[in-house]
């Protein structure tokens, strides 16, 4: 199977990411009210497709990448899956223990799978850079300061769709933090990219 | 371990681009191959060692060994 390019990567990951974002929003409230049983269970599940569309891409990608590649992939990944392992067996027990709610539960749930991709992507930036490879390279697949920028149009339009909808202070709060964040990050890696290619083209 | 890698890019006039082309690898890998940051296993060792049609031990030296 032929190596996939980066850029083919994270730009398919984005949009399947960005479909998730609007599945989730559109399709929670029809899924609560819908009566129809199996209608009702597609709604609820509806999510999860763009999610395994993104697990296929990365398992594409880990086994079309080289030795070095696999071997920084792996370390990630077994990093992550030990914390999120963790992670859920706290909630797991605060639940079983009654000191969390169900559907506090099944909130915690919802973030197990960010938490892995948040994690095995630290860990692996770390252990690339022992082989002076920079994972955050700009040259290869889409700029950072796109993804975070789509992060924060994303998040901006939950948070919008959050007030309309009226959720609770503290989820707006939550989302809208997210969003300023997300922006910040954008403007300071599109800062960042600025200078090094205007220094680029200032070197002899 | 040391090795000759970029030497012999270098005799080639090949990029560390067109090097990771030919070895069907990325470009980083290439990179840390030839700053001595990641040894590679045999196979890859003898693709690079019949990339540049010499003996592997002529590209590959074990550096100093720790006992």
């Amino acid at each position: 199977m032929a190596r996939v390019p980066e850029a083919h990567y994270q730009r398919r990951s984005i949009a399947a990411i960005v479909v998730y974002v609007a599945i989730v929003m559109l399709a929670r409230t029809p899924a609560r009210e819908a009566t129809n049983l199996p209608l009702q269970l597609l709604l609820a599940l509806l999510p999860v497709a763009p999610m395994i569309y993104v697990i296929w891409l990365l398992a594409r990608r880990i086994w079309t990448s080289d030795e070095l590649e696999q071997r920084t992939h792996l370390v990630g990944l077994g990093v992550a899956t030990g914390v999120v392992a963790v992670v859920s067996l706290i909630g797991g027990f605060l639940a079983a223990g009654k000191l969390m709610s169900l559907e506090g539960a099944a909130s915690f749930l919802l973030f197990i799978f960010p938490l892995l991709l948040l994690i095995y992507t630290a860990t692996r930036a770390w252990v690339a850079r022992r082989y002076g490879i920079d994972t955050l390279c700009e040259n290869d697949g889409v700029p950072l300061y796109q993804k975070f920028g789509v992060g924060a149009l994303l998040m901006t339009g939950v948070a919008i769709w959050s007030y309309a909808k009226g959720i609770d202070a503290f989820g707006l709060g939550v989302v809208a933090g997210m969003a300023g964040a997300l922006a910040a990050g954008a403007l300071a890696f599109g800062v960042r990219r600025w200078r090094s290619r205007r220094n680029a083209r200032a070197a002899p | 371990m040391i090795n000759r890698v970029r030497e012999l890019r270098g005799d080639h006039a090949w990029s560390q681009a067109d090097l990771a082309e030919r070895l069907d690898v990325s470009r980083q890998t290439v990179n840390a191959i030839e700053t001595g940051k990641y040894d590679p296993s045999l196979p890859l060792a003898f693709r690079i060692a019949k990339l540049f049609r010499q003996p592997i031990e002529s590209i590959f030296e074990p550096g100093r060994i720790d006992s």
